[in-house]
C-alpha cells in the first residue's frame, strides 16, 4: 500500500503527462497466473476436486464393510488397500478429504472474518484496543495443540471442536493482523485529511482502511488454511476431532500408524493429500507474499 | 534488572490467577461428571452422594476453589479419580519423559541451526543455498505427524534399526546408549520445525552482521570470511538468536503432545488426553494450569533476556 502511495506522489520526472497517472499496479493475483502460484493452485485444485466429486469417484461408501476383504494391501480392487474393519481405505480417503476442506474453507473464513472485524473495530478506539490486544496476547502465547486440548477439554471431542479451535486460533492472528493495517493507514496524510473534512469513523474504515489492509489479509489467509489441515490432522491425531467412522485425512493417518505393521501402505494415501494440500496452500501464500514485496 | 522484573511480574501473577480460576471453574462446568464414571452406571443415589461428598463436589465451587489453592501452597495436587495414585508423583514421571524429549529436540534443533547457517553463509554457494532453503521450506512446511509417519516407516519399518516408539526400558541413566536409539526419532521429528525456523532466523542474522562495515574492513585486511563468521559475526548474531530459541521452546512443548501420541512416548501429552477423556478433575486441572504456568514464565523470561540485550526496552515504557 505505500507502494502505490509512492507510486503517485514520486512519478517519473521524464513524463510529465503520468503526473496525476492513478492507474492501480498490477495486482497481486497475477502471482498465481505463474511459477510457484500456480503450481500451489494446481495441487490445491486437485485435492478439491478429488473431494467434491467423492461420491461419484469412491468405489464404495466410506463406512460400508466389505465382506472377506480384512487388511487387503493394494490391489485393482481397492487401490489403497483395505483397513481393519474391512473399508476400502480409497473411499474413506476420498470422503475424509470432505472433512478438511470444510475445516479449510468455511472454518478458517469464518475465523478471519470475525478477527477482522473485531480488529478493525476495536483498534479504532484506544480503550477498546487495550483490551482486545491483551486478549490476543494471552490466546497468541499459547502454542496451538495446547490450545486445541484445553478447548476440548471444554466442550469433548468431535468436529464441532475442530471448527471452535480454528475460529478461536484465526481470530487473534486476523485481529492483530488488521490492527497493525488500521494504524498504518490512519497516519497515511489522505485518511488525516478525511478526518480533518468530518468523514465518520465507519466511512474512513470502510472506504480507506479496509481495501488498503486487504493484500497482507489475503496472504495471511493461504497461511491460516495450511495451518488449519495442520490442526485438523493433529487433532483428529489425538483423537479429539471426528469421531468414528466418520473419515478425515488426520484420522485416517492415525488409523494407518496403528495398523503400521501389518499395513504399512495404509496411510500413503492419506499422507500424500494432505501433503499436497499443505504444500500447495503454502505455494500460494509464498507467491502472493513474493507478489506484493515487489 | 531487577527493577524490569518487579514491574512485569505483577501481569503475570494477574493472568496466572484469572487462568486458574477460570480452568477450575470451566473444568466443573463441562457436561459429564467424574461420578457416573466413577461409580458406573448401576450406583444407588446413595453410593453416588457418598462419592461426592469424598470428592468435595458437594461444596460451593468458590470453597471448592479456595481449598484447591490451598492444597497447591502446600504442593498436595490430590489424588487422581481415575487412574489412582499422587497427581504429583503421576505428574512427575510425565513431566520427566516430555523434558527429556523436549530438552534433546531443542538442542538439536540448535546444532543443526549453527551448522547450516555457518555453512550457508561461510560457503555462500548458490547450490548449498538452494538445498538448504528447499529442505528449509520443507521442514516447515511438512505436518509433525507426516514427518514422524515418514520417519517410523523408515528407519523402523522399511529399515528396521530403531524403536518405532515407547520409552527406554532401562531409563535415561543405565544405558545412555540404548536410550539415545529411543530418543533419536522422536527428537528429530520434534526439532525438524524449530531447527528449520532457528536455521531461517539465524542465517538472516549472519548475513545482516556480514554487510556491516567491520567486516569489510576485516576482509580488506585479508581476514578469511570463515575466520570473520566464526569470530566475530557469530558472536554479534547469537544474542537475537537466543530470543528466538525461547519463543521455538515453548512451540516445542506444544508440539511434544502430538510428538509423544505418535511415538507412544509416555509424556504429559498422553496424561492429559487420559485426564479429559476421564473427566479426572484434580488432574486434568493440574496440567492446564501447569501448561499456563509454563507459558507465562516463558513469556516472562524471553521479555527479561530481551530487555537485557536491548537497554531500551529496559529504560523505556513498560514492556508491552
Amino acid at each position: 500500500m505505500s507502494e502505490s502511495l509512492l507510486d503517485v506522489a514520486a512519478p517519473e520526472a521524464s513524463d510529465p503527462d503520468d503526473q496525476f497517472d492513478t492507474r492501480r499496479r498490477p495486482g497481486i493475483w497475477t502471482a498465481l497466473g505463474r511459477g510457484k502460484g500456480l503450481a500451489g493452485l494446481i495441487l490445491i485444485g486437485v485435492v478439491v476436486a478429488l473431494g467434491l466429486l467423492a461420491p461419484l469417484l469412491a468405489p464404495h461408501s466410506p463406512t460400508e464393510q466389505i465382506p472377506g476383504a480384512n487388511l487387503v494391501g493394494p490391489s485393482g480392487a481397492h487401490w489403497f488397500g483395505t483397513d481393519e474393519v474391512n473399508r476400502d481405505i480409497l473411499s474413506r480417503t476420498l470422503y475424509g478429504i470432505r472433512t478438511d476442506l470444510l475445516v479449510v474453507f468455511l472454518a478458517v473464513p469464518i475465523g478471519a472474518a470475525i478477527g477482522i472485524l473485531v480488529g478493525l473495530v476495536s483498534s479504532w478506539w484506544s480503550f477498546t484496543d487495550v483490551i482486545a490486544q491483551r486478549v490476543f496476547d494471552l490466546v497468541l502465547a499459547f502454542p496451538t495443540l495446547i490450545l486445541a486440548i484445553a478447548l476440548t477439554a471444554f466442550v469433548g471431542p468431535g468436529l464441532r471442536t475442530v471448527f471452535f479451535v480454528i475460529v478461536a486460533v484465526e481470530l487473534p492472528v486476523f485481529g492483530r493482523l488488521t490492527r497493525t493495517s488500521v494504524r498504518t493507514v490512519r497516519e497515511m496524510p489522505y485518511v488525516e485529511a478525511a478526518h480533518v473534512i468530518g468523514a465518520g469513523s465507519l466511512w474512513q474504515l470502510r472506504r480507506h482502511v479496509l481495501p488498503n489492509s486487504l493484500e497482507p489479509l489475503l496472504v495471511q489467509l493461504a497461511v491460516s488454511m495450511s495451518v488449519a489441515v495442520f490442526i485438523e490432522g493433529a487433532m483428529s491425531f489425538l483423537g479429539l476431532g471426528v469421531r468414528p467412522p466418520q473419515p478425515s485425512l488426520g484420522s485416517l493417518i492415525r488409523d494407518g500408524v496403528r495398523n503400521m505393521y501389518d499395513a504399512p501402505y495404509f496411510a500413503v494415501g492419506p499422507l500424500a493429500l494432505v501433503v499436497a494440500l499443505v504444500l500447495g496452500l503454502l505455494l500460494v501464500s509464498q507467491a502472493l507474499a513474493e507478489a506484493r514485496r515487489r | 534488572m531487577t527493577h524490569y522484573l518487579l514491574r512485569r511480574l505483577p501481569s503475570a501473577l494477574v493472568v496466572l490467577a484469572v487462568a486458574s480460576f477460570g480452568i477450575f471453574a470451566m473444568v466443573r462446568m463441562v457436561p459429564g461428571d467424574p461420578v457416573s464414571t466413577l461409580a458406573g452406571p448401576d450406583a444407588t443415589p446413595e453410593a453416588r452422594a457418598a462419592i461426592r461428598a469424598d470428592l468435595g463436589l458437594d461444596q460451593p465451587l468458590l470453597t471448592q476453589y479456595v481449598h484447591w489453592l490451598g492444597q497447591l501452597a502446600h504442593l498436595d495436587l490430590g489424588t487422581s479419580y481415575r487412574i489412582g495414585g499422587q497427581v504429583k508423583d503421576l505428574v512427575a514421571d510425565g513431566a520427566v519423559n516430555t523434558i527429556v524429549l523436549t530438552l534433546t529436540a531443542l538442542l538439536l534443533a540448535s546444532l543443526a541451526a549453527l551448522v547450516c547457517s555457518v555453512l550457508a553463509v561461510v560457503l555462500d554457494n548458490r547450490w548449498v543455498n538452494a538445498a538448504l532453503s528447499f529442505g528449509n521450506t520443507l521442514a516447515i512446511a511438512l505436518p509433525t505427524f507426516v514427518t514422524g509417519l515418514v520417519l517410523i516407516l523408515l528407519f523402523a519399518v522399511v529399515l528396521p534399526v530403531l524403536p518405532a516408539g515407547g520409552t527406554p526400558p532401562d531409563g535415561f541413566i543405565a544405558r545412555p546408549d540404548i536410550a539415545a536409539q529411543y530418543l533419536l526419532l522422536p527428537a528429530v521429528c520434534l526439532a525438524l520445525g524449530a531447527g528449520a525456523a532457528l536455521t531461517r532466523f539465524l542465517t538472516e542474522a549472519l548475513r545482516t552482521e556480514m554487510r556491516q562495515p567491520y567486516v569489510t574492513t576485516a576482509r580488506a585486511l585479508g581476514i578469511s570470511r570463515r575466520r570473520i563468521v566464526l569470530t566475530q559475526a557469530l558472536r554479534n548474531a547469537l544474542p537475537s538468536a537466543v530470543t528466538v530459541l525461547g519463543i521455538q521452546f515453548g512451540t516445542l512443548l506444544g508440539g511434544a503432545v502430538l510428538v509423544e501420541a505418535i511415538f507412544t512416548w509416555p509424556g504429559l501429552g498422553g496424561l492429559i488426553e487420559e485426564a479429559i477423556s476421564g473427566r479426572d478433575y484434580p488432574l486434568v486441572q493440574v496440567l492446564l494450569l501447569l501448561s499456563v504456568t509454563v507459558f507465562v514464565v516463558i513469556q516472562l523470561l524471553t521479555d527479561v533476556v530481551h530487555a537485557w540485550l536491548d537497554p531500551r526496552i529496559r529504560i523505556g515504557g513498560t514492556g508491552s
